[in-house]
């Protein structure tokens, strides 16, 4: 079945250092190495930031196939950044005369410049979410949102709301398998036809599939209740999040890098 | 009719770190006929392996024969298997989505593109053999019925392409006691009437009761199979699997360590009423089977 090969978000579980980072450590440090990315003017200063992923990947110990493979969605984008860059910008130098077009030295760079930016930034986020549960993801969020609070922005309300949609999403895609399979089992075909046909071969998935969420939505909401749930005042945690040597030493290491791009820019 | 597994493996997920291998060279045949019992463990494969029965998953490795072709083959037509073996999932009621019950139960019929006038016969045909009144439940939301009355109409919704092999799994879980007694000898009705059954199962006295032969999942292999009689004489292997045996093996068990005479192949409740009428007459139970 098609939907058995989807697997969510892109955690890939491996035991570690980087995994066993606070979550709310790496969100800051991805927003950090997004800032050293963007105040990397020059090619040099790349150099850097590069060798900082690098050292992640390698400690995170992340098959580089998946990293390339988190690359792939982006792809088309990334390539046309390329090329638009390299035709469309004007520059002094010529350094290849294409008959249709003159490609400037000026312009490569840039082109250069623009998609790299784009995969360093890629490569950064994804590495945070291969190497963090989605669960763990919303709970750092919630906690660095948290103090948004005075203006009564509804963090807690927002990070539930996130972990339970996450929770509830392989649920769901189990229902979906299961449900496709039965009206298979009857004879259903939600492969083949046109778009009409296919479209409203979707029917049989779809009204059992909102009938079971709507149920579900229902009792986990008593079962929450019965419970004591009420928002999220006053509510301790089960996983008490903590900053611990490792997590000073990436901190240390990203500050290093900042002042390491902030120089190569002065050179 | 039968369906031959060939040295099947089905492995979930496979390539991805997150494949799990849910059975491992399985080999067996449904017989033309016959009431299969299929038992295990929560885990052991058997959902995995009656998917595997109709074709909706395809083994990793193996083949699948329906009389002795491959139905996995090209050019072999799927309908052709989803038609003669139907399959009822477990909680078959999710799968309910049209406005009317009628509708509902002619899905399939209607997939296997036969004529108004022949799916309406069949509707009919099928819901009166799930014992509910056709014309009572045609025109009714299947929303609006009972638990008992869903499961039902989803079970007419299978039997209305006419299968000749039923597989069932686990079709009496969550009902309560009257409705799950209807649903068994609704079960063993269509048997007696020549439909092929495969019934996954975790009560062991249904299994006593109607089962013409038993297969025993355990992690994803067959750990035994043959008759419920000469399944449940190895009540410690099953034990040692997390099963159970019926209620009356365990009855006679505890009879004999008392030294009450009392059959050893006694595990359907007729036969422990025979045995214990004959002793409670005074009569030798041992001596009169
Ligand atoms: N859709 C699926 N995706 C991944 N793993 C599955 C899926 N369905 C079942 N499994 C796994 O395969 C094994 C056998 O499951 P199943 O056939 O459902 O066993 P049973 O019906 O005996 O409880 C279990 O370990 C289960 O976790
Ligand atoms: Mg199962």
């Amino acid at each position: 079945m098609a939907l058995s090969n989807i697997t969510l978000g892109q955690y890939y579980p491996t035991d570690s250092a980087v995994h066993k980072m606070d979550p709310r450590v790496k969100i800051l440090l991805l927003i950090a190495l997004i800032v050293a990315i963007f105040l990397a003017q020059s090619l040099l200063a790349f150099l850097p930031v590069a060798a900082y992923l690098l050292l992640a990947i390698r400690l995170s110990r992340v098959p580089v196939r998946m990293m390339i493979k988190s690359l792939k969605p982006l792809r088309l984008i990334i390539i046309l950044t390329f090329l638009l860059n390299v035709f469309f910008l004007q520059g002094e130098t010529p350094l290849v005369d294409l008959g249709f077009a003159v490609i400037k030295k000026e312009a490569l760079l840039t082109a250069v410049h623009y998609s790299l930016r784009l995969v360093l930034l890629v490569l950064g986020s994804s590495l945070l979410t291969l190497t963090t549960p989605p669960i763990a993801l919303t709970d750092g969020l919630e906690r660095l949102l948290s103090p948004l609070r005075v203006i009564r922005f509804p963090a807690h309300e927002m990070a539930m709301m996130m972990s339970i949609a996450l929770r509830f999403i392989p649920t769901l895609l189990e229902e979906a398998d299961k449900i496709m399979k039965a009206q298979t089992a009857r004879g259903a075909d939600f492969e083949s036809g046109n778009l009409i046909a296919r479209a409203k071969a979707m029917v049989p998935l779809l009204v059992p599939l909102f009938v079971s969420a709507f149920r579900r939505a229902g009792d986990l909401a008593m079962a929450m209740e019965a419970r004591c749930y009420h928002g999220g005042e006053g509510r301790t945690r089960l996983r008490v999040l903590k900053c611990e040597k490792r997590d000073y030493i990436a901190c240390a290491v990203t500050a290093l890098l900042i002042a390491a791009v902030v120089l190569a820019g002065l050179l | 009719m039968q369906v031959t597994l060939d040295h099947v493996t089905h492995t979930y997920q496979a390539g991805s770190p997150f494949q799990s291998v849910a059975i491992k060279d399985v080999s067996m045949t449904v017989r033309e006929g016959e009431f299969l019992a299929l038992i295990g463990h929560t885990g052991s494969g058997k959902s995995t392996l009656a998917q595997h029965i109709n074709g909706l998953l395809k083994p990793t490795e193996g083949r699948v024969l329906l009389d002795g072709k491959d139905i996995h083959e090209k050019g072999f037509n799927k309908k052709e298997v989803r038609q003669k073996v139907g399959l009822v999932f477990q909680y078959p009621e999710h799968q309910l989505f049209e406005e009317t019950v009628a509708k509902d139960v002619a899905f399939g019929p209607k997939n296997l593109g036969l004529s108004d006038g022949e799916i309406k016969e069949r509707v009919r045909e099928a819901l009166a053999k799930v014992g509910l009144d056709p014309a009572a439940m045609e025109g009714r939301s299947p929303f609006e019925l009972s638990g008992g009355q869903m499961r039902r109409v989803a079970m007419a919704g299978v039997l209305a392409m006419r299968p000749q092999i039923l597989v069932l799994d686990e079709p009496a879980a969550g009902l309560d006691p009257q409705s799950r007694e209807d649903m068994l000898q609704l079960i063993f009705g269509l048997h007696s009437q020549g439909t092929t059954v495969v019934m996954i199962s975790h009560s062991m006295d249904d299994v006593a009761r109607f089962a013409t032969r038993a297969v025993v999942m355990a992690e994803g292999a067959i750990a035994m199979e043959g008759t419920p009689e000469e399944i449940f004489s190895h009540a410690e292997a099953l034990e040692k699997m997390g099963l159970d045996v019926p209620s009356v093996c365990k009855l006679g068990m505890r009879l004999r360590e008392l030294h009450v005479p009392c059959p050893e192949e006694m595990f359907r409740e007729d036969q422990a009423f025979e045995t214990l009428l004959k002793l409670w007459k005074g009569e030798d139970a041992h001596g009169a089977q």
